[in-house]
């Protein structure tokens, strides 16, 4: 069974000359880490916000762990899913436990339990010394693990990254690598997209590069590595698919 | 349940750490109150009630000058000033000081100015004398020259202020001149019949037999309150700080866009209505408690500094109610704003001169009533101006919920509308 299945996705916003998605297709299974890989301008953002219901396609089928992304499934969709964005969307007055026992309250929990939960969390990303501590306060790896925190705190069996390691140092980064195999081998699922093709090949086990629009390849990145005999990494790969030629 | 809870205690969380814009969310507009009720206290009293410095030049030195200068300093309205550096004005000096703008008003009481008010009585008297048979011949001046007394007004005076000063100095010249007169013929007329039994009417002459008297309008118990700077002012100035709110709210919305709050509000299973409701019930109830502090500063504070005391009116229901639905247009425009606009400086700008000109347009600057009649058509349609006439209903006209549901509905339905039209742009983003 997959986690995500997009057949045909096609996307035009209101007032665009050229469609954003040009029939795009792929699927991953589930349990997998998989990367959604492509340059800027392929479409990936308006994929992952087609895939969370935040947009809606203009035509095409989109499946989350067996569910149909549309009005009559997606709040249970909303509960499957944790979505961690590219930005840190967290309230940067307020202190990590105050964020989260918001965000905490509006997937329902509260009391003790949620308390328990977001300790829990806080140690597990090194950061309950710094609980009571504002967000604005936090270096830049802190806020992202606090990112991270924020979208698990429902224990989602479908985790969705947007560059979770953008700007972070390799402390940090390490670190959240391993929370991700760590909370993959609990049999959840994770979709992750980076420009960092090195952590995006020792991280996923399948991965589908995209390209205005559509699909280009999808594979395990070893097996794509291997079919192209000049190509020594995933690196190789993505610009053998992609071109060399400058995205704005 | 949690979810309306959680946000209204994350916003309150948001506005406490907030300490400059909490500060200026109840500071300025205590500060606003106080300034323009304190500005605009001259301007709405009438002259009746201004007391005004008088240069007064008394050359006659007769029963005129010191009826004028005891008259006019006893009716309240005019402090009389006849003397500077212990010396008495001259009329050079009076109309220089005035020229100047040292001085509004000054009046030169001319020399012979009583003998000409005598002689002209005496003149009066003589005459009915005559036509009564009587051989009557009291002095009179042989010439009748004419003597007026003289009024100088600052030039940078406004003619309304010179109209009403200048009618006011006239009606008690008058006054003056017949209560002298008046004198003048009972004193002849007892002195040449002193046969004729007195009547028991030792009441005095008066020129006006018929009086005016004013009564209120209203039909219950009456507050007795007139429209002053204070009544004005402060209700206004809290309405238009009340709209203020727009700021904060169309700031965090949009920050909560750019920082990616929302989108993680929006990915959270259930209606984000409830989140919004939750936004708004606080938002509205910081404006309610934002027009109660307004109304604490114009009771306890601005009698301090020599300004009336505020008057709420009697139903405290309806005061609420007006305020409640103040808030709730205010805050809708607020979201509304913060949907409709991209970035914080768009939403600022628009936010701050939109509630500038509604303010303007509807009445919180000057009353209404004042403006031209097409501007008066328009100003009725800003939210501002049915919050502030409610307001007057209550406080003015000593009205209670019967006055003021129609005004308080008008802002209800309008915000609601403003929420309805920032839910459908937010569903079309989707697309």
């Amino acid at each position: 069974m997959s986690s995500i299945a997009v057949k045909e996705l096609y996307k035009t916003y209101t007032g665009a000359e050229e469609p954003t998605l040009k029939g795009l297709t792929f699927s991953f299974r589930k349990g997998s880490i998989a990367g959604l890989l492509g340059p800027n301008g392929a479409g990936k953002t308006t994929t992952i916000s087609i895939l969370c219901g935040l947009v809606k396609a203009s035509s095409g089928e989109v499946l989350i762990n067996g569910l149909s992304q549309d009005a009559h499934h997606r709040e249970a969709i909303k509960q499957q899913i944790g979505v961690v964005p590219q930005r840190i969307a967290l309230y940067p007055q307020l202190s990590a436990v105050e964020n989260l026992t918001y965000f905490g309250n509006l997937y329902g929990y509260k009391g003790k339990g949620l308390k328990a939960r977001i300790m829990e969390l806080l140690e597990a990303f090194g950061l309950e010394k710094s609980a009571d501590k504002e967000i604005h306060k936090f270096s830049g790896g802190m806020k992202r693990r606090a990112n991270i925190i924020a979208a698990i705190l429902h224990q989602p069996s479908l985790l969705v990254l947007d560059e979770p390691t953008a700007g972070v140092d390799v402390q940090s980064r390490s670190m959240i690598l391993q929370f991700l195999r760590e909370y993959n081998s609990q049999g959840n699922s994770i979709l992750y997209t980076s420009h960092l093709l090195e952590e995006a090949q020792s991280l996923c086990s399948d991965v589908a590069i995209v390209d205005q629009g559509r699909l280009i390849v999808q594979g395990n990145p070893e097996q794509l590595i291997d079919e192209l005999p000049d190509c020594d990494n995933l690196e190789d790969v993505f610009l053998h698919y992609t071109g060399h030629a400058l995205r704005d | 349940m949690l979810r309306l809870l959680a946000t209204i205690r994350k916003e309150w969380q948001l506005l406490v750490r907030d300490k400059t814009g909490l500060t200026l969310l109840f500071l300025m507009p205590v500060v606003l109150i106080t300034v323009m009720a304190l500005i605009q206290d001259a301007p709405f009293k009438d002259y009746q009630e201004v007391k005004f410095d008088l240069l007064t030049v008394d050359n006659d030195h007769g029963r005129l000058g010191r009826h004028i200068r005891e008259g006019l300093a006893s009716g309240g309205q005019f402090r009389i000033i006849d003397t500077l550096d212990g010396k008495p004005v001259t009329a050079e000096q009076a109309r220089q000081l005035v020229n100047e703008g040292t001085y509004k008003i000054s009046i030169i009481i001319p020399a012979g100015a009583t003998a000409n008010i005598v002689s002209n009585a005496n003149r009066i008297v003589n005459d009915i004398s005559h036509r009564m048979g009587m051989s009557l011949a009291l002095p009179v001046k042989k010439n009748a020259d004419s003597l007026d007394v003289t009024i100088y007004f600052d030039p940078a005076a406004k003619k309304a202020f010179k109209g009403a000063v200048h009618q006011a100095i006239d009606n008690f010249l008058t006054q003056v001149e017949t209560d002298m007169l008046l004198g003048r013929i009972r004193q002849e007329l007892k002195s040449k019949d002193t046969s004729v039994a007195p009547s028991g009417d030792t009441l005095p002459i008066r020129l006006q037999a018929v009086g005016l008297k004013e009564e209120a309008t209203g039909t219950g118990k009456q507050i007795d309150v007139i429209s002053n700077s204070v009544q004005h002012n402060v209700p206004a100035w809290s309405i238009f700080a009340m709209f203020f709110i727009v700021i904060p709210i169309a700031g965090n919305m949009i920050r909560e866009r750019e920082d990616g709050s929302l989108l993680r509000m929006k990915l959270i299973p259930g209606s984000y209505l409830e989140i919004l409701l939750g936004k708004m019930l606080f938002f509205v109830g910081i404006c309610v408690v934002q027009f109660y502090c307004m109304m604490l500063v114009g009771i306890y504070i601005l009698p301090l500094l020599d300004l009336p005391k505020l008057v709420m009116g009697r139903d405290a229901g309806a005061t609420f109610l007006v305020a409640a639905a103040i808030g709730l247009a205010a805050t809708s425009y607020g979201i509304l704003i913060g949907t409709l606009f991209k970035t914080p400086n768009q939403a600022l700008n628009f936010g701050a001169i939109s509630i500038v000109i509604l303010s303007a347009i509807g009445g919180i600057w000057i009353p209404l009533e004042i403006m031209p009649h097409k501007m008066q058509v328009i100003g009725h349609l800003s939210p501002l101006s049915w919050g502030l006439d409610a307001i007057n209903d209550i406080y003015l006209r000593n009205g209670n919920i019967a006055y003021v549901w129609k005004n308080a509905v008008r802002l209800v339905v309008t915000g609601l509308a403003m929420l309805a039209i920032a839910g459908y742009v937010e569903k079309r983003r989707m697309n």
